[in-house]
């Protein structure tokens, strides 16, 4: 019984300190409701930071901030609702909100290294997450793979960095953005950025770095994966915003103001890398996809099906203007919710007795109705089926890739194409639930409340349909709020 | 004061990069993995250290506090490295990634 | 001048031979060998680069802690220390893609002044103003980094009851 207590009281811990974040990064963002709680003045949000400076704050930077938190609120909760017998809680949580703290500070990085140091903080610390449970050989496995590819990643990535600071003289993203064509060596940043793009790449599992996500996300504890997939995967899009959007601009984008009588323009190669990133995009969420059409296992279709997920939100990098860039920031919104949301349902189906097949969760819509309706809603909002949030962000993404003209257009065709082809694994997990017979024999579900699931990971489940559908239905609130920071970085188109 | 051309240095970490990659690409057995990595990481502080030092290529002292931090970073993620895989082999018994055959590849 | 092109010379055609033997060789505790010969010698290049304080740290921290750790490691996780590595071939595909890394970088670094440059030395309080005040959160997020580590690695190699 004491382990009981040990949990719940650790966890309760998290959670109570997330939500405390979470609603002061709500204040600071101007949540008129939280104005009280404010502690960051309007005044030093969205200021070019000096050219020493190691962080600043930016709208997009702090709504980056609220979705991690969001992110890690979703999945400590639920983990409350794991067995009691369970060892590892207190390094679970502490795992937990260590990535989570690594997280915040990449988003509102304003130097390379500190941005690649603070993604490291989260690496180390999801590496281990990975291996927690430690008498199990899947996840440790799942551990030595994914950490083998992070400290490669982190390797190419410092060593890109390296390239730039030799070609700038600087590690600081203002001066990297601010860098003209005459300016250094643009032969040598060129390859950092190409190296950068590489190793940040394993992060955000883009084609063709993505091969060890799916094992990663298999073998993990699958509340562990929630949170990769959901969560900490997205600071690779964070770094990848950085360096190419935020805080000023390098591929399309052009900063707020001169600084200091010196209007910054862009590099003579941001065209290539715009074309590059456009082209890693369409590959990424066309790889994932047709490999998500042929997997047989539940988790394996969701790794597949969030790696081609990052292909859309990359998309909105490439791009590049401030529709594209709120559209890409309202998809990774939204991917918290479903995603970490479908992960969070199969980590309770499997707690159900349930096995790791698609075809064993056949008759679950007869079986555990609502269960199996949460989970259809996340399936159809990832599908992008209109009034779900997955349907509105790919429709901004999409719409403002169509309005950027050139090439962009085919992007977003192939954007649209891709998300058609999506619509088939997601209608076969809908088939296997409502339509095939449930099995003669059903285990009978572990002695938790709400038949084996646990008031905590409902509501955490509960949390998240909640949201899907309020931001499908009615997402000005939220586009509005998204909108208008991503203008805070962009003031002209391509 | 030294005089050696930069590039040559560029050059050199290169090519412990290139080394380092390809012990990533082919080697199996864990600590050999660790080893391969530590080169390319290597070569990242090289570099650091190299346009710290020449005022030719912009760069300065703040590339040598970079390099000290990422000596101390390569240092963690060996010890996380072998920790883990310290946990594997108490649980199986083998470090090679080709026999890690649980998950499919 | 030339004796520190010679020394260039030496020191850089060690990195790399040390470099290649410890993924060459068969016996694992030989590669650790190599490796360490590989981490002095990159200290030995930084006193070349006038960066002193770099040099200590690496002998201290790549030559001392991290062979030992190295060598724990196999000696823990095999039960004959000189083990062979499975004989694993030489692909050509790898070959390729890190020659291909090495011209693709080497290129782009050939934009970087030929000729001879003076070398700046550095006074070490320079480098602990930077590294503490200046840029302090580079070791600030270093020390998370760490934190992480130790109690993520504790707990998973502590013998615990299960």
């Amino acid at each position: 019984m004491v382990g009981v207590r040990r949990l719940e009281i650790l966890g309760g811990v998290a959670v109570a300190g997330l939500l405390a974040s979470l609603t002061l990064v709500l204040a600071d963002l101007g949540f008129a409701p939280l104005a009280a709680l404010r502690t960051l003045p309007a005044a030093n949000v969205d200021v070019i930071p000096a050219t020493s400076a190691l962080f600043s704050f930016t709208s997009l930077g702090l709504v980056f901030e609220g979705i991690f938190l969001t992110a890690a609120l979703l999945v400590a909760l639920a983990s409350l609702s794991r067995p009691s017998d369970e060892k590892g809680a207190a390094v679970f949580f502490g795992l937990l909100l260590l990535a989570t703290l690594g997280m915040t500070l990449a988003a509102i990085a304003a130097d390379l290294i500190f941005l690649l140091l603070a993604v490291e903080v989260v690496g180390i610390s999801t590496y281990l997450l990975v291996g927690y449970p430690r008498r199990d050989p899947r996840g440790l496995e799942a551990a030595m793979k994914f950490y083998i590819v992070g400290a490669l990643s982190t390797a190419l990535s410092f060593f890109g960095a390296s390239l730039l600071f030799g070609a700038y003289g600087s590690t600081n993203l203002v001066v990297l953005s601010q860098a003209t064509g005459t300016v250094g060596y643009p032969a040598l940043a060129l390859a950092g950025y190409g190296l950068l793009i590489a190793g940040l790449g394993f992060k955000l599992t883009l084609v063709p770095f993505h091969a060890w996500a799916v094992d990663v996300y298999d073998g993990a504890p699958t509340d562990v994966t929630a949170f990769l997939a959901g969560g900490s995967k997205k600071v690779g899009l964070v770094a990848f915003f950085l360096l190419f959007i935020g805080p000023v601009s390098l591929v399309v984008v052009r900063p707020l103001t001169c600084v200091g009588g010196v209007c910054p323009t862009p590099f003579d190669f941001a065209p290539t890398l715009q074309l590059a990133l456009g082209v890693v995009a369409v590959v990424t969420m066309t790889v994932g996809n047709v490999l998500a059409l042929l997997q047989r296992e539940m988790k394996r279709m969701l790794a597949y099906s969030s790696i081609s997920q990052a292909g859309y939100m990359l998309l909105g990098i490439a791009v590049g203007t401030a529709p594209a860039i709120a559209g890409a920031t309202f998809q990774v919104l939204g991917h918290v919710f479903m995603k970490s949301g479908a992960f969070l349902v199969v980590a309770a189906v499997a707690g159900l007795g349930v096995g790791p097949l698609i075809d064993d969760w056949r008759g679950l819509g007869q079986r555990r109705p609502i269960l199996a309706t949460a989970f259809a809603l996340m399936l159809l909002s990832l599908a992008g089926i209109p009034l779900t949030v997955g349907f509105l962000s790919k429709f901004v993404l999409f719409s403002a890739a169509v309005e950027a003209q050139g090439y962009f257009v085919w992007l977003a065709v192939a954007g649209v194409l891709n998300s058609a082809l999506s619509v088939f694994y997601y209608a076969r997990v809908l088939k296997v639930m409502y339509v095939d017979p449930s099995p003669e024999q059903v285990p009978a579900p572990p002695a938790l409340p709400l038949g084996g699931i646990g008031y905590a990971r409902a509501a955490a489940i509960a949390i998240a349909v909640v949201a899907i559908v309020a931001l499908g239905v009615d997402p000005q609130p939220v586009l509005g709020g998204l909108q208008s920071a991503a203008n805070h970085f962009v003031l002209t188109g391509p | 004061m030294t005089a050696i051309p930069p590039v040559d240095f560029l050059a050199l970490s290169a090519i412990l990069l290139g080394i380092g990659l390809f012990g990533i690409l082919t080697r199996r057995n864990f600590i050999l993995l660790l080893i391969s990595i530590e080169i390319a990481m290597n070569a990242a502080i090289l570099n650091f250290v190299v346009f710290a030092a020449y005022s030719g290529t912009g760069g300065g002292i703040g590339g040598q506090a970079v390099a000290v931090v990422l000596v101390g970073l390569a240092a963690t993620e060996v010890a996380v490295g072998l920790a883990i895989v310290l946990a594997l082999n108490r649980v199986r018994g083998s470090i090679n990634v080709a026999e890690a055959t649980t998950l499919r590849q | 001048m030339i004796l520190e092109e010679a020394a260039f010379v030496a020191l850089g055609g060690v990195a790399i031979a040390t470099a290649l033997l410890a993924l060459l060789v068969r016996e694992l505790v030989h590669t650790i060998l190599w490796v360490a010969v590989f981490f002095v010698d990159l200290a030995a290049i930084y006193f070349l680069l006038e960066a002193p304080f770099l040099g200590v740290l690496q002998l201290g921290v790549y030559a001392g802690a991290v062979t030992i750790l190295l060598l724990f490691g196999v000696m823990v996780t095999r039960k004959r220390i000189f083990s062979r590595e499975a004989a694993t071939g030489i692909g050509p595909v790898p070959l390729a893609l890190a020659l291909l890394v090495i011209v693709l970088v080497g290129t782009a670094a050939s934009v970087v002044p030929s000729s001879a440059q003076p070398i700046r030395p550095y006074d070490v309080t320079d480098l602990s103003s930077t590294l503490f005040v200046t840029d302090g959160g580079w070791l600030l997020l270093l020390g998370l980094t760490m934190m992480g580590a130790l109690a993520g690695a504790i707990y998973l190699v502590r013998e615990g009851r299960e």
